[in-house]
């Protein structure tokens, strides 16, 4: 079942008189649960594609539709609203909120929602921050940890809300290659524990070959669209 | 809300320095605000304090006709017939403490070289004593009722012509009927008050004296009352202003006027004070506002891209701008209260051990105030609230702009952001 519809989407940005066409008509489905790397060389339109995707950027022409319903026909608050409840992301600099601990940057998302009781919210953000394998480190700040903890940290805060989509722009960018195995694996095992969706943009070789379906993208463009078994 | 209050709280941590300055510029503006309301409090309750006990009484009671012509001092308007009647009705006022009559007139003092004119006052001692209170600002004897050879002078006076207590000099003045008279006088006592006019011209004489000198039959031109002063300023002058009304409705033939009319100028002058200190304060508010705008604009700025991640979370525009809102506000809360409580130490030394302002500025300056001496400061709870609710109300407003300016940054924008 297609979760989201990406239909002819195409993005300019203008600056000034000069004009950037950064994606020329893009058509992909997503379908639940998949774990789907986005790859091509800079500029190819990879971050501006999940941007759209995660409703943090709007199309200049064209569609995405969530469960059959027009995403970018919605209200500002809408789509807040919606990416609130449903789109997770994770940053390539991790991005956690230094004032705030490991826990209540896992707890943030919640806090956001505001669906959970005090108690509820704890209980989640500790559960999830354990299996990312950092419940020793709950109430450490972020400069206290090291940059592929820092990174499951942002993953735990990804999944804590159990999103239908989590959107990740280069996850494994700035980590070593034994901290990007970890994180790798981390999120395969959400995917297939939770049925997350997980759509990512790398550059990495190790991360593509463990995603199941690889999306290539040129001048804006798919060059390339191929599912792995 | 916990969450924004926390993350705001713990950014204000973040940057101890810049916060640190802020908070000390605020707590300067309160600090200078509090000391300059106390020593202007201060003076201003010295000024009315002596306006009353030196030469206004609460309320001055005369004659419509008098009162048209006070300028030249007319002996001919006297309260005679209204005296008892009006004597009468005041005893009956419990919110009257004391009453004492008084005559002013017009004269010349010489010592044979040199010629001064003056404003002479004629008093009853005893009475005069319990509304007024020259006693304290005397050097040499207060005159007994029945003195008629002696006169007490403005120091200033006394300086002029060149004498003292126990000297003779001459008194020109012309009687009720409007012949000249003049006579030889002792002097019992030279005064050192706080009113230039008396320092400068004031000759006083007993009802005793003035009967042979001026033909006065005992009448007098005014009624002095003196009411009790334990209440705040602003409430004592309700209740004089109801006495006020009270008389002058019972006796239209009679002009009352209270230490707030007579004391125009003092009065003005305090106004003045007051406005001056309230241009100091906005001054140092600005620069306040400036620090703390500038405060916040830098903490947006160096937090875009948590901007972009709190609303890339579904943190809405309205949480983001409350975050940092809040930041302002506690910046001028910590500066607020520690302005507060800066203030206070400084108003106390203040309070209790005063200001030697008439060392510092001269008696001139002090005069011209109607005070002498040193200057206490008051305790202004009221002005001090006020001044930390607008410290602490101006540093939030000051970082609304910088707060509507991050919750405007697109998101992809803020997520960019190096």
């Amino acid at each position: 079942m297609s979760l989201l519809d990406i239909k002819n989407v195409k993005k300019e940005y203008r600056k000034g008189d000069k004009s950037v066409i950064a994606l020329r008509g893009v058509d992909i489905t997503i379908e639940k649960g998949e774990f789907m790397a986005i790859v091509g060389p800079s500029g190819s339109g990879k971050s501006t594609l999940l941007n759209i995707v995660g409703c943090l950027d709007a199309p200049t022409s064209g569609s995405v539709l969530y469960n059959g319903r027009e995403l970018f026909g919605m209200t500002e608050q809408q789509l807040s609203n919606y990416r609130r409840d449903n789109i997770a992301f994770i940053f390539q600099s991790y991005n956690l909120i230094p004032v705030l601990t490991v826990r209540e940057n896992v707890e943030l998302p919640l806090v956001i929602e505001r669906k959970f009781s005090k108690q509820e919210m704890a209980k989640k953000a500790l559960a999830v921050i354990e299996s990312v394998g950092l419940g020793a480190m709950a109430d450490r700040l972020p400069r206290e940890l090291s940059g592929g903890q820092e990174q499951r940290v942002a993953i735990a805060r990804a999944l804590v809300k159990d999103p239908l989509v989590v959107l990740a722009d280069e996850p494994t960018a700035n980590l070593d290659s034994a901290t990007a195995e970890e994180v790798i694996s981390i999120m395969q095992t959400m995917n297939a524990e939770r049925s997350t969706t997980f759509v990512f943009s790398t550059h990495d070789s190790r991360m593509e070959r463990h995603a199941r379906r690889i999306v290539t993208l040129r001048d804006g463009a798919i060059e390339k669209d191929e599912r792995r078994r | 809300m916990g969450m924004i209050l926390k993350i705001a709280l713990r950014n204000i941590g973040r940057h101890k320095r810049r916060t640190v300055l802020s908070a000390v510029t605020i707590a300067a503006g309160l600090v200078v605000f509090i000391y300059m309301d106390s020593a202007l409090t201060g003076v201003d309750r010295m000024s009315v304090d002596n306006l009353i006990t030196l030469s206004a009484g609460a309320l001055k009671i005369q004659t419509l006709a008098y009162d048209k012509e006070k300028e030249s001092f007319p002996l001919a308007y006297t309260l005679d017939s209204a005296m008892a009647p009006l004597l009468a009705a005041l005893g009956k006022d419990k919110r009257v403490a004391h009453v004492t009559k008084r005559t002013q007139f017009l004269g010349q003092l010489s010592n044979y070289e040199e010629t001064v004119p003056v404003i002479g006052t004629v008093v009853d001692p005893a009475a005069d004593s319990l509304v007024f209170g020259l006693k304290p600002c005397l050097t040499g004897s207060y005159f007994d009722t029945g003195a008629t050879r002696e006169l007490i002078i403005g120091g200033q006076l006394a300086r002029d012509l060149g004498v003292g207590v126990g000297d003779n000099i001459t008194l020109y003045a012309l009687t009720k009927y409007d012949s000249r008279n003049a006579d030889v006088f002792r002097i019992a006592g030279v005064l050192s008050t706080a009113d230039p006019a008396i320092n400068r011209s004031g000759v006083f004489m007993t009802f005793a004296a003035a009967n042979d000198f001026l033909d006065l039959e005992n009448s007098a031109t005014e009624l002095d009352v003196a009411m009790p002063r334990g209440a705040s300023l602003p409430q004592f002058s309700r209740t004089v202003r109801a006495v006020q009304k009270d008389i002058q409705r019972d006796f239209p033939s009679l002009r009352v006027n209270t230490f707030l009319d007579i004391g125009a100028g003092v009065m003005e002058i305090t106004r003045a004070k007051r406005a001056s200190g309230f241009i100091v304060m906005g001054i140092i508010l600005i620069i306040a506002v400036v620090g703390i705008f500038n405060t916040v604009f830098m903490s947006v700025y160096e937090r875009i891209r948590e901007i972009g991640v709190l609303r890339a979370h579904g943190m809405k525009p309205s949480d983001i701008s409350l975050m940092f809102v809040l930041e302002g506000m506690f910046t001028g809360l910590l500066g607020g209260v520690f302005g507060a409580a800066a203030g206070a130490l400084v108003n106390l030394q203040l309070v209790t051990k005063g200001i030697p302002l008439e060392k510092i500025a001269g008696s001139m300056a002090t005069a011209s105030y109607g005070i002498a001496g040193n200057v206490y400061g008051e305790w202004n709870l009221p002005a001090m609230s006020a001044v930390f609710i607008l410290g602490v109300a101006v540093a939030t407003l000051a970082g609304v702009i910088p707060a509507r300016r991050a919750s405007k940054i697109q998101v992809t924008e803020a997520l960019r952001f190096n």
